[in-house]
C-alpha cells in the first residue's frame, strides 16, 4: 500500500469504532491450512485477543484468494479488509487501539528487529520445510492444500503453489540450502528469542505486544503440529522459557475464553457468581 | 464444340447460340437449312462423367458426395443449377481457394449425343496459412497471430490456432474441427483455450481454461449442438474497492457442464434479416460430470420479422433466461445473467440492471428481455445502391427485468417477481451493418423504469456487438 493510501485508511479507519460484526477470514481448520497459514491466523488471533477486540472467525475455502494481499489470514471491518499482521496492528492502532504505545524508542526499534526475525527465518523455515522438502510436500502439504478442490483442479492448484513458493526461495538465496541448515537456522532464531526473554513473562514490560502475539503463533503452531518428523518441534523443544511462555499465553488469552464462557453459562443457571 | 464456362448461376437465354449448331450436326442426314432455335429447357441431356482438376491432398471419398447431385440433372439448365450448387458446396468445404465450373459436352468412345461431361477446376488451399493483427482496445494493445492448417488429412479436418498477446492479458484457442463426408452439417470438434476478461461493471477479473467437445447435427429442419465442456475458472477483484460480495466470489472452481442447444433458422441474414424467424433454445447441466459447480441454466431467444411497405422491417424479439443453482453451494457470479447495455436493454449502462451490492452488479438468476424495432431505409435514401445500404435508422422499444428467485414458491410467485419493477426504454437511432457478422448503433435513449440501484446511460448510446435485442 503506498503512502498516501496507508493514511487515507487511517483516517477512514479511525472514524468509526470497532463493530461488533468484526470478522477473520482463515482457510479451513481442519483438512486445508498449512502450518505457516495456521501460525499467522493464530498471531491475528493473539493480537486481537489482547487487544481485548471481539472478532468472529469464519473459515473459506478461499480465504486466501479473497485476500487483497493474496495472503491469509485477513479481517473484514466494517467496510475495511486489511490482511497481514502488520497492517492489523496499524489499522487496530488508527482505531485507538494499541498494546506498544507504552514502549519507548529503542524497545520499539528491538521490537521491530525481532518482528523482522521471525518474519525472515521462521516464517521462511515453515515455508520451507512444508513446500521444498520432499516428503512433506507430497505427503502432507500438497494434499491439504488442494483438499477442498475436485480432480483434477486438486493437483495443478497444488503443484503451481509449490512451485511459485520455490521460486520465491530460490530468489531470497534459501534454494541451496538443506533442510538441516534450515534447521539449524531456527534453532539460532529461537536461541535469540529465548535469550531475549530471559525468565520475564512477556518480552516487554509485564504486558504482552504484538511481538509476543507473534512469536506465540508461531510457536505454539509448530509444537503443536504434526509433522512427516519432529525436527522442527524438537528445536523449539530445547528452550524451556520458550514452551513456557506458549503455555502462559495460550492460558490466559484462550483459555479463559472458553473458561469466561463456561462460567457464565453457570451464572445464568445460579443468577449471580463472579467471573474471573 | 462450344464450350459453356458456368461460374454463376445467371439466366440464360433460352435460345442457346453455341450448343444448337453442335448438336444439329450430329443429328441425321437432313439437315435443315436454317438455324433451328432449341429450347434448352426442353433438350434432354445426360451428365456421363464428371471431373475434379487440381485435387492432390484430398481424398475422392469426400469429393464424391458433394458432387453426386450433378449426375441426376435432366437438361441443361438443371444441369446449370446442380453444378452450382455443387460448387457452393465445395466451397463450404472450407478446403479450396476457388473453384470454376466447366460444363463440355461429352468427350471420348462412349459419348452420347446428348452427353455431357462437368469438370470442376479447383486450387486446394495451401497447407498452412496464417495471419498477423495488432488490436487496439480499452486501454490495452495486444497482437493476434493466428495459424490455420485447411484440410489436415485429406478429407476437410481443420485446425486452427490464435495466440493473442496483450499488455494486460494473453489468452490462446487452439481448435480442431471434423466434418463427416457426405455430411458437412454433421461435424464435431475439439477446442482448447485460455480466455481472460476484465468486467468493471462487476469489478471482477476472470480467466477461464477449459477444453471442449462439440458435435453439430441436424434434423429435419432445426439444427443441434451438444456439447461437454470443463473448465478451470479463477475469478479476482479487479481492484481494492471492489464490494465484499464479490470479493467473495474470488477463488477457483472447476466447472464440467453438458449442453444441447437446438436452433432453427429461418431468416434471410443474420444481420438485419428482412424475414423469417429465429428460434434458440439452450439448456446447460453441470456438475454431473465432475467438478464442483452444479446448476441447470435454460435459455431462450426467440426472433420474428417482417417487411412491411416501403423496405421497413418490422422485428420483436424476446430472450429468456434461468439459472438453477442444485445442490447447497449458491450460484457462482460467473454463472449468473447479465441484463442492460447498448446490446440489451438501451439506455442502461453495460450490464448495469439488477441486483449489486455497493456499484458491483453481481447478475441475477433469472431474466427476460423483450424489444420492437422498426427499422427504414435512411430518410432520403443517400447513396442509395452502395455505401447508404448498409445504414438503417430504426425506432425501439426495450424492455426486461433480472432478478434472483426463491425457488421454494410457486410459478405464479416467480412470475409476479419478474413483473414487478420492469425497466423498459425507447428512443431511435441508426444502424450500420459490418460484414454479415457485427453491426454498430448510435441510438438516442430514453430509459424508464429505472430501479434504485440501476446505473443509466440516457441521451446518446453507442453499441457494437454480434447479438442485439
Amino acid at each position: 500500500m503506498s503512502l498516501a493510501t496507508d493514511m487515507f485508511v487511517c483516517q477512514m479507519a479511525a472514524a468509526e469504532p470497532w463493530p461488533e460484526n468484526a470478522t477473520l477470514y482463515q482457510p479451513l481448520k481442519g483438512e486445508q491450512i498449512l502450518l505457516s497459514d495456521n501460525a499467522s491466523c493464530l498471531a491475528v488471533q493473539a493480537f486481537l485477543r489482547m487487544c481485548n477486540l471481539p472478532v468472529q472467525v469464519v473459515c473459506r475455502a478461499n480465504a486466501e484468494y479473497m485476500s487483497p494481499s493474496g495472503k491469509a489470514p485477513f479481517i473484514h471491518v466494517g467496510n475495511h479488509v486489511v490482511s497481514e499482521l502488520g497492517p492489523i496492528v496499524q489499522f487496530a492502532k488508527a482505531k485507538g487501539h494499541s498494546l506498544s504505545d507504552g514502549l519507548d524508542e529503542i524497545q520499539k526499534a528491538e521490537m521491530k528487529a525481532y518482528t523482522e526475525l521471525v518474519n525472515n527465518m521462521l516464517l521462511t523455515a515453515e515455508l520451507y520445510v512444508q513446500w521444498c522438502d520432499d516428503s512433506t510436500s507430497a505427503k502432507i502439504t500438497r494434499s491439504r492444500y488442494g483438499s477442498p478442490y475436485p480432480w483434477p483442479l486438486n493437483h495443478i492448484l497444488a503443484y503451481q503453489k509449490q512451485w511459485e513458493v520455490r521460486r520465491k526461495m530460490k530468489a531470497i538465496g534459501w534454494g541451496g540450502k538443506s533442510l538441516k541448515q534450515v534447521l539449524e537456522d531456527v534453532d539460532r532464531c529461537c536461541q535469540a528469542l529465548s535469550q531475549r526473554l530471559g525468565t520475564q513473562p512477556y518480552f516487554f514490560t509485564k504486558q504482552p505486544t504484538e511481538l509476543d502475539a507473534l512469536v506465540f503463533g508461531h510457536l505454539f503452531t509448530i509444537l503443536t503440529t504434526q509433522l512427516t518428523d519432529d525436527a522442527l518441534c524438537e528445536k523449539v523443544k530445547n528452550y524451556e522459557n520458550l514452551i513456557k511462555f506458549c503455555r502462559r499465553i495460550e492460558q490466559q488469552y484462550f483459555e479463559e475464553h472458553d473458561q469466561e464462557s463456561v462460567l457464565s453459562s453457570v451464572s445464568r443457571c445460579s443468577r449471580g457468581s463472579s467471573t474471573k | 464444340m462450344g464450350t459453356v464456362h458456368a461460374r454463376s448461376l445467371e439466366p440464360l437465354p433460352v435460345s442457346g447460340p453455341n450448343l444448337s449448331p453442335s448438336v444439329d450436326e450430329l443429328e441425321t442426314v437432313e439437315v435443315e437449312p436454317e438455324t433451328k432455335q432449341e429450347v434448352l429447357e426442353n433438350k434432354r441431356v445426360i451428365v456421363q462423367h464428371v471431373h475434379i482438376d487440381g485435387i492432390s491432398r484430398t481424398k475422392d471419398d469426400l469429393l464424391i458426395y458433394e458432387i453426386a447431385d450433378v449426375f441426376k440433372a435432366k437438361n441443361l439448365i438443371e444441369v446449370m443449377k446442380k453444378s452450382h450448387e455443387a460448387r457452393e458446396r465445395l466451397l463450404r468445404l472450407g478446403i479450396f481457394r476457388n473453384v470454376e465450373v466447366l460444363i463440355d459436352t461429352a468427350q471420348g468412345e462412349e459419348a452420347l449425343a446428348e452427353g455431357l461431361d462437368v469438370i470442376f477446376e479447383v486450387k486446394e488451399m495451401r497447407r498452412l496459412t496464417g495471419s498477423y493483427n495488432t488490436m487496439v482496445g480499452n486501454n490495452e494493445g495486444s497482437m493476434v497471430l493466428g495459424l490455420k492448417l485447411p484440410n489436415l488429412f485429406g478429407r476437410a479436418e481443420k485446425i486452427t490456432f490464435q495466440f493473442s498477446y496483450g499488455t494486460k492479458e494473453t489468452s490462446y484457442g487452439l481448435s480442431y474441427f471434423k466434418p463427416q463426408p457426405g455430411n458437412f452439417d454433421k461435424n464435431f470438434s475439439v477446442n482448447l483455450y485460455k480466455v481472460t476478461g476484465q468486467f468493471p461493471w462487476s469489478s471482477l477479473r476472470e480467466t477461464d481454461r477449459g477444453v471442449s467437445t462439440e458435435y453439430n447435427f441436424p434434423i429435419w429442419k432445426t439444427h443441434h449442438a451438444l456439447k461437454w465442456e470443463g473448465v478451470w475458472r479463477e475469478l479476482s477483484s479487479l481492484s481494492r474497492t471492489a464490494s465484499f460480495s464479490v470479493r467473495e466470489e474470488s477463488g477457483h472452481s472447476l466447472k464440467s457442464s453438458i449442453s444441447h442447444t437446438m436452433t432453427v433458422d429461418t431468416r434471410n441474414s443474420a444481420i438485419l434479416p428482412k424475414r423469417g424467424a429465429l428460434l434458440k433454445i439452450n439448456q446447460e447441466l453441470a456438475g454431473y460430470t465432475g467438478g464442483d459447480v452444479n446448476f441447470l441454466k435454460e435459455d431462450v431467444e426467440l426472433q420474428l420479422n417482417t417487411s412491411l411497405l416501403w423496405d421497413s422491417v418490422l422485428s420483436a424479439s424476446l430472450w429468456g433466461g434461468l439459472l438453477v443453482p442444485m445442490g447447497d453451494k449458491p450460484s457462482s457470479i460467473a454463472d449468473r445473467f447479465y441484463l442492460g447495455g447498448p446490446t440489451t436493454v438501451r439506455g442502461f449502462s453495460m450490464y448495469s440492471i439488477g441486483p449489486q451490492s455497493e456499484g458491483d452488479y453481481l447478475g441475477g438468476e433469472a431474466y427476460w428481455a423483450g424489444g420492437l424495432h422498426f427499422y427504414t431505409p435512411l430518410p432520403f435514401r443517400p447513396g442509395q445502391g452502395g455505401f447508404g445500404d448498409l445504414f438503417r435508422t430504426h425506432f425501439f422499444l426495450n424492455a426486461g427485468n433480472l432478478c434472483n428467485l426463491n425457488y421454494g414458491e410457486g410459478p405464479n410467485a416467480h412470475l409476479q417477481k419478474l413483473a414487478e419493477c420492469i425497466r423498459w426504454s425507447y428512443g431511435a437511432g441508426i444502424v450500420l451493418r459490418l460484414g454479415n457478422i457485427a453491426r454498430l448503433e448510435l441510438n438516442y435513449c430514453i430509459p424508464m423504469g429505472v430501479q434504485s440501484g440501476d446505473r443509466i446511460c440516457d441521451g446518446v448510446q453507442f453499441g457494437a456487438g454480434i447479438r442485439f435485442l
